[in-house]
């Protein structure tokens, strides 16, 4: 019988299990390098060099993992754009992975600029370059993280300080803190719609500044819209994927019904992302290309049926009603869509001369600690407030209650 | 930001124009004429004999530790350029014909740098005057995007610095201001590599082509109209491209390009304003409309909304 998600509850079960002490573990010794890092610069720790001068913290970890962080952004347009509530549900894990893996995102940007210290100027705008697309994008995820992520996420952290055990003056703070989050919610929302379509966007945008140094198969003026796209498919991939695996690990029943839609939803995007992918790459008169099984040519390929198979497959309601095969789709999905976002920043960037790169073993660990560090953050949130969703019953049981009132 | 730009009224035409495939000749011509008046580099690969003078001449002349690197540690030797080499002089040897180039390498000096557009912070600046590229650490973020996008791969990084810089040609710009050349220019016992305005530099380029007909590869200058123009100019005997520093461009600027599409997304910022604008009037009745769902389950529930 299919699970109906109503309400937001808890996980019960500690919280310093040995999955955590792992994930700190790795996030530790990623702070620790990059302390080093600082002192004795970039070329110490990674492999970066003049060629290529972005690796895994700019490209992966920003460029292509903020596409899974879009999954506020994806479900947000379902629930506020599209008007469908019946996702509202699900938009606090949606915005509590988009806050993780943008705050992760831009922990990585810190180490990777060189000279960190500089980011203060960014406060005076007589600095900038406003015709900078780097400027747009690091000035778009700051304030989609402060003004609307932060927005979304607050109702559930304060929330918490409702409950009877905390002394009255918190409660009235809390209460405060709620009015006002309802009174701003409309603009918050406004904005994280509009701030994540600018600089999803520009993410590719970025790329497009690169001119020939990128190879056609992936240089194109529809790289903003076609990472924009994506970013929308791998959020939703996201939210469905981490909703998936949460359930099976904590032990609570999936609501096929939403999962299923989002599924539907998800498979819908993916191709019309695909007519684009392809009409430019007929439109540029780049099909030769395509089948001259050089790297370029095979990792072009690779990424479209990894996107083609999910894409087709999720179309039908097979696929969708057995939450296994779902799963399998989606993390295929999810594979070559990162990797779309991916190949155009690394593999198909084409610095010219001898420039080879491939990250180093210190590098490797810097890039997995930020995301251990976004894990462990989703572990801590989800123990310890209302976020991810529940059938009514399950909220009754744990108030003590076994029915409605 | 570099002079060359366009107001934002008038990148949006461009942007127009662009989307219905029209070429804005009159926006090119425009940006070029004036450049003719800045000053400029014109190298010429059938006169440089591969001495290297003007590689020792610039480290010296910038204050740069000489790269050693692939001489083990013997002379001057650098592979690439690099935090260490602003200017390098390369070989191409044809395996078949026994064809062969020098290749001087250094900042082009674009019309249009792309480097400059892409910096966030304005660190890389294009000089409104005599149009050289300098580069200002007070507010360089170190982000190297300016690697990324010069397509001539130019500005470098110190890759091993606490407070890494950026590296390039500035021109000389500090000579200048003494009111001597650049340094290799200077140096130069060839006169393989010259300085003057790019008015006076492209005239004697056109001169030697007239002068040496089937001298020059396709009686060509590079830089002429490679990227929108740059201000360092090339007369090669081999085909540019083959030499390794000379890529082959169009003859569009690329930030002109970026710039035309993110002008037909963004129109001048215009579209992200009224787009939210339009937005919130509707969120805020959506809004209105789950509050009132909201109080009613509440009411029948007794359920507090989870927002
Ligand atoms: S100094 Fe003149 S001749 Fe010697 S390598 Fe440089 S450009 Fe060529
Ligand atoms: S050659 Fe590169 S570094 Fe020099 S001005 Fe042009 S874009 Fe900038
Ligand atoms: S590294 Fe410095 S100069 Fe280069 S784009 Fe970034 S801020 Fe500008």
């Amino acid at each position: 019988m299919n699970a109906h998600w109503e309400r937001a509850l808890r996980v019960d079960g500690p919280l310093f299990t040995k999955w955590f002490w792992a994930l700190a573990a790795l996030a530790g010794a990623a702070i620790l390098l990059s302390i080093y890092r600082t002192y004795a610069g970039l070329g110490a720790v990674t492999g970066l060099n003049d060629g290529y001068s972005w690796g895994l913290f700019k490209n992966f970890n920003v460029t292509t993992l903020t596409a899974l962080g879009s999954a506020g952004y994806a479900v947000g347009v379902l629930v506020w754009i599209f008007n469908r509530q019946k996702y509202h549900v699900l938009m606090r894990t949606a915005a509590l992975i988009s806050i993780l893996s943008y705050t992760s995102g831009m922990i990585g940007i810190g180490v990777d600029v060189g000279r960190p210290w500089n980011i203060v100027w960014v406060l005076d705008p007589s600095t900038w370059n406003r015709y900078s697309i780097l400027l747009e994008v690091l000035i778009c995820m700051t304030g989609y993280l402060l003004l609307g992520l932060q927005t979304e996420n607050l109702p559930a952290f304060v929330e918490r300080f409702l409950e009877g055990r905390y002394p009255e003056t918190w409660k009235h703070k809390a209460d405060t803190a709620l009015k006002f989050v309802r009174r701003i919610y409309p603009f918050a929302i406004g904005l994280a719609f509009i701030l994540p379509s600018m600089h999803q966007s520009s993410l590719g945008s970025l790329m497009m500044l690169a001119g020939p140094r990128v190879h056609p198969l992936w240089q194109t003026p529809m790289l903003p819209v076609l990472y924009l796209l994506m970013a929308y498919i791998l959020g939703m991939a996201a939210i469905v994927g981490i909703l998936m695996i949460s359930c099976l690990a904590w032990n609570r029943p999936l609501d096929m019904k939403i999962l299923g839609r989002l599924g539907y939803i998800t498979a819908l995007a993916t191709m019309v992302w695909l007519a684009l992918r392809v009409g430019d790459i007929f439109g540029r008169g780049m099909l030769p290309l395509v089948f001259k099984f050089d790297s370029y040519s095979v990792f072009f390929l690779l990424e479209m049926v990894l996107i083609n198979v999910p894409g087709v497959m999720l179309l039908r309601t097979k696929w969708r009603d057995d939450p296994a095969k779902m799963y399998r789709m989606l993390v295929m999905l999810t594979v070559g869509g990162l990797l779309y976002r991916y190949v155009p920043t690394t593999i198909a960037f084409i610095p010219g001369d001898q420039y080879f790169y491939f990250p180093t073993i210190p590098e490797l660990i810097i890039s997995g600690g930020f995301i251990a560090l976004a894990i462990i953050g989703y572990l801590y949130t989800v123990k310890r407030y209302n976020i991810l969703p529940v059938p009514l019953t399950y909220w009754y049981a744990a108030q003590g209650k076994s029915t409605a009132p | 930001m570099g002079l060359n730009r366009r107001a934002a009224l008038g990148a949006m035409a461009t942007g127009a124009a662009a989307m219905a495939g029209v070429q804005t000749a009159k926006a090119n011509d425009a940006k070029i004429l004036p450049q003719n008046k800045m000053v400029a580099m014109l190298y010429d690969t059938t006169l440089c004999i591969g001495c290297k003078a003007c590689v020792s001449a610039c480290s010296e002349a910038n204050g740069l530790t000489p790269d050693t690197g692939e001489s083990g540690g013997i002379y001057q030797m650098p592979k690439y350029l690099n935090d260490k080499t602003k200017n390098i002089i390369k070989l191409y040897v044809d395996e078949k014909t026994g064809l062969r180039s020098y290749v001087k390498a250094q900042c082009m000096h674009c019309i249009d740098p792309a480097c400059v557009a892409a910096c966030p912070m304005a660190a890389l600046q294009k000089n409104p005057v005599n149009g050289v590229v300098t580069w200002d650490g007070t507010t360089c973020l170190g982000c190297r995007y300016c690697q990324i996008a010069c397509p001539f791969n130019i500005p470098k990084f110190e890759w091993t610095e606490f407070n890494p810089k950026i590296v390039k040609c500035q021109f000389c710009d500090h000579r200048m201001a003494e009111g001597k050349g650049p340094a290799c220019c200077e140096v130069c016992p060839r006169e393989a590599v010259i300085y003057g305005t790019r008015e006076e530099l492209l005239k004697v380029a056109r001169k030697r082509i007239a002068d040496n007909p089937g001298k020059y590869f396709e009686d060509r200058i590079y830089g002429e109209e490679e990227a929108g123009g740059t201000q360092v100019l090339y007369l090669t005997h081999v085909e540019p491209q083959l030499l390794g520093h000379l890529v082959p461009l169009g003859k569009r600027s690329i930030p002109e390009e970026v710039e035309s599409v993110q002008n037909t997304l963004y129109m001048g910022f215009l579209s992200p304003i009224i787009a939210y604008a339009a937005l919130t009037s509707v969120l805020k009745k959506r809004w209105q409309e789950h509050e009132q769902e909201a109080k009613h389950i509440e009411e029948q529930t007794g359920l507090k909304e989870q927002l």
